[in-house]
């Protein structure tokens, strides 16, 4: 896999549904900030989406998680290609 | 062959005291089966003073049979906790809870499906400074999934004992018991560097929380590093403060960082997380890419935005289909046996006040509400069902974007699906919701999802108003799912009205574990439904049955003259005179002064409406023998003629049962869980309220089109 220096950092609610992203940046409240952390979501944590648009369905970490529209607001990523 | 060390080395010599272990874990992990497990029937389910989140305390044995306790703690993702649970297990392990002695050791359980996500916790654990035994659990779920983990490898690393496990089948028990008696657990040496910045803050309060709040050394260590990544430490009632001392140092760090403008609670994770990820290396191998798992194939379809709700529908329905059809000949056979004993008694007694006492009274009102077990344990069965095998957390996902219309999130629907069965393991679910206003709101809606003990009252009103031989079973069907549908449609609505009025927030921002699906632990199922079951028996022997007879005695006396009809009997009884107060605020609904009876008796519990109705007309009736209760209804009348079970009555007291509050247990639960008398009592007044004036509507447009 691999990113571009170019690339410019998403919403994770943008990225289609099968791409895979790297975490970059977390925004939003801080109490939220760490339990999305502790939940696998740290900075350069690998995250690939599965599905959704509303409610967003992604596995990180091994684990298939949940996360409504407004939380994949909050956490920043840059698009990776897989190779 | 040389077995493993945890096994080799010495056990606790009979006659040593045995410690007293936690179980931990995340959430999902198996830990409730492996309580189960190790504890049998040999638990007591209780709750921590103060908050009402369950606390289960088993008895295990050692190696040389000699008694060992488990306290399992509630799931936790993190020790820095997000909802009143997390702050219990926090609680225990630091010893900041005096009703709690805390634990000599610690059983840490690890899905070993997710190694990474698992391994958070444990770390957090290890600081501790406890002995620790490391349960690999789920480990043919792993290896189906193309990960090799390598137990020995773990141990190593962490240097403390690694079962592999899976509990489900009872595989790695014995291991586990025998590392369980062991006397000499060695303490964890994993090496984990605290960044050097705040390393001088660590010390500080280590220090500080040694010296001002007693705490010993390790733990002290354990609770600095909490404290500092903790954002909003919530504390609940039970949990020791800190000393003004400490809470002065910790602010003082925090508001130097905050200058700094350095989130060093970040920081903090992120190397955890760094740490676990080189032993994550080490310890797992993975097979090549093993393609779309069978849970990968399942979510494409159940979690698909249009199949989703496809399924969720489809779900619903065969769940209510099934409380029609398969219950049918269980409660066939107990009507015949109920009404078969009742004319036994009346053949074997004398005529009189005692023999009316036990058939009119005791075998008519606890046979009324009996019969209806079949259809709750299936409900039981059916929710058992889906919490085991994870579907739902997958109706929560697809629930979530409704939710978010009405400022909930999709965490709020599991207790309000889980309130279909009863209210309070429902609002008892809603401790997993992290923000305090969402959780009231879920508490305040929840005893609108129409839960098992109005089903009786339903089934008794579909059976008056469709004839079972005349009407297909699909329309019985369909108006108990809009009965079901009027209350969640209800839920809703309110939920929406109280997040823009009372309880204004911003909308909750979700973050959900979805499990991998798993074949339903059949045996916990099972045990669930029926733990469900004696609780629903052992109301009907005492509390209905008590009811009945005190109705009974209230519907019997006082004596009218010998020559009065039972009708006028009943009239001027005790319960027929309270039934008559209430009459003209239930008289704009279509209700008399029987049905009011049933009304005020059904406070105590939904189901009593039946037994109440089953008493008041069975006293009633001329007839000698136990006359179906459908027809005693059908049979009913007001003074003029007119028929009282009308089809447009029959609905409106099931609308009325959607929407009342009518259940003394939950009122005293959401008492408990608010701390407060203030919500509870709303909740009678709004949700009754609401009811009056629906049936109101109901009832009066209704009779304007002539029905």
């Amino acid at each position: 896999m691999s990113g571009s220096p170019d690339n410019p950092l998403l919403p994770l609610c943008q990225i289609p549904a099968g791409g895979l992203c790297r975490v970059r940046m977390l925004a939003g409240d801080p109490a939220f900030c760490q339990r999305v952390r502790e939940m696998g979501f740290g900075e350069s944590s690998f995250v690939t989406k599965v599905s959704g648009s509303s409610t967003i369905l992604c596995q990180v970490a091994g684990t298939r998680i949940a996360l409504s529209h407004d939380a994949a607001v909050n956490i920043l990523v840059e698009p990776l290609t897989r190779s | 062959m040389s077995l493993p060390a945890h096994i080799a080395s010495a056990s606790a010599s009979p006659g040593t005291r045995l410690p007293t272990y936690a179980l931990v874990g995340n959430p999902n992990c198996g830990k409730s089966t492996l309580f189960n497990a190790l504890t049998g029937m040999k638990q007591k389910v209780g709750n921590y003073p103060g908050v009402t989140v369950e606390k289960k305390v088993g008895t295990t044995f050692s190696q040389h049979g000699q008694p060992i306790t488990v306290i399992d703690l509630p799931g936790a993702y993190s020790l820095a906790a997000r909802s009143p649970d997390e702050a219990v297990t926090r609680d225990v392990l630091l010893g900041r809870r005096a009703d709690t002695q805390q634990p000599d050791r610690i059983l840490c359980i690890i899905d070993a499906t997710n190694l990474e996500r698992n391994l958070y916790l444990v770390h957090q654990i290890l600081d501790l400074g406890r002995p620790v035994i490391v349960v690999l659990n789920m480990m043919d779920l792993a290896e189906k999934a193309g990960l090799n983990i390598r137990a020995a490898r773990l141990e190593h690393e962490l240097g403390v004992p690694v079962i592999p496990c899976e509990a489900v089948r009872g595989k790695g028990l014995v291991e586990l018991r025998v590392a369980m008696s062991r006397h000499d657990l060695p303490l964890s040496r994993h090496a984990w560097e605290v960044p050097a910045p705040i390393s001088a803050a660590v010390a500080e309060l280590q220090a500080s929380l040694t010296r001002n709040d007693l705490k010993s050394p390790l733990i002290a260590r354990a609770e600095a590093l909490l404290l500092l990544t903790d954002q909003d430490s919530i504390r609940v009632a039970g949990s020791t403060p800190l000393s003004p001392q400490t809470a002065e140092i910790l602010q003082g760090w925090k508001t130097k960082w905050e200058g700094q403008g350095t989130d060093w609670a970040a920081v903090l994770v992120n190397s955890r997380y760094d740490a676990i990820g080189r032993i994550a290396a080490d310890v797992v191998l993975r097979a090549g890419d093993q393609g779309p798992t069978t849970s990968d194939k399942i979510d494409a379809v159940v979690t698909h935005p249009v199949w989703g709700w496809v399924t969720l529908g489809a779900v619903m329905t065969l769940l209510f289909l099934s409380i029609f059809t398969f219950a049918e000949y269980p409660m066939n056979w107990i009507d015949d046996h109920m009404a078969s004993l009742g004319d036994w008694v009346k053949g074997a007694m004398p005529p009189g006040d005692l023999r009316d006492l036990v058939t009119d009274g005791a075998i008519a009102g606890v046979g009324g509400v009996i019969i209806f077990l079949p259809q709750i344990l299936i409900l039981f069965f059916f929710i058992g069902l889906l919490e085991s095998t994870g579907y739902m957390a997958r109706a929560a996902f697809i629930m979530d974007r409704l939710m978010s219309k009405v400022g909930l999130n999709g965490k709020s629907f599991i207790p309000l699906l889980s309130s279909y069965a009863c209210a309070i393991p429902g609002i008892m679910a809603t401790r997993t919701i992290e923000e305090p206003k969402d959780r009231l709101v879920t508490i305040l809606v929840a005893p609108l999802m129409s839960c098992s003990a109005r089903l009786p009252v339903y089934l008794l009103m579909i059976a008056a108003l469709l004839p079972g031989d005349r009407v297909p079973t699909w329309s019985k069907v369909g108006l108990m799912l809009l009965m079901y549908m009027l209350g969640t449609v209800g839920a809703f609505a309110f939920a929406w009205l109280f997040k823009r009025t009372l309880l204004k927030g911003a909308p909750p921002l979700m973050i959900m574990e979805l499990p991998p699906y798993r074949l339903p632990a059949v045996r916990d199922v099972a045990f669930h439904m029926f733990e469900r079951a004696w609780i629903f028996v052992r109301r009907a022997g005492t509390v209905i049955l008590g009811i009945s007879i005190i109705l009974w005695f209230l519907s019997a006396y006082p004596k009218a003259p010998d020559t009065a009809t039972p009708t006028e009997q009943i009239a001027q009884s005790f319960a027929g005179r309270a039934g008559h107060l209430i009459e003209p605020a239930i008289r704009p609904l279509g209700f008399d002064w029987q049905i009011g009876i049933g009304l005020i008796t059904s406070f105590a519990a939904r189901e009593v409406f039946v037994s109440t109705m089953s008493v008041v007309f069975n006293a009633g009736s001329d007839d000698a023998d136990t006359a179906p209760l459908r027809q005693a209804l059908l049979a009913a009348h007001w003074p003029d003629g007119r028929r009282l079970f009308t089809p447009l009555v029959c609905l409106t007291l099931m609308v009325f049962y959607v929407f009342a509050m009518q259940c003394v247990s939950t009122v005293v639960v959401v008492r408990r869980e608010t701390n407060s008398w203030r919500w509870p009592l709303f909740q009678i007044g709004y949700m009754t309220g609401t009811a009056w004036v629906v049936c109101f509507l109901v009832f009066q447009v209704g009779r304007a089109l002539g029905y």
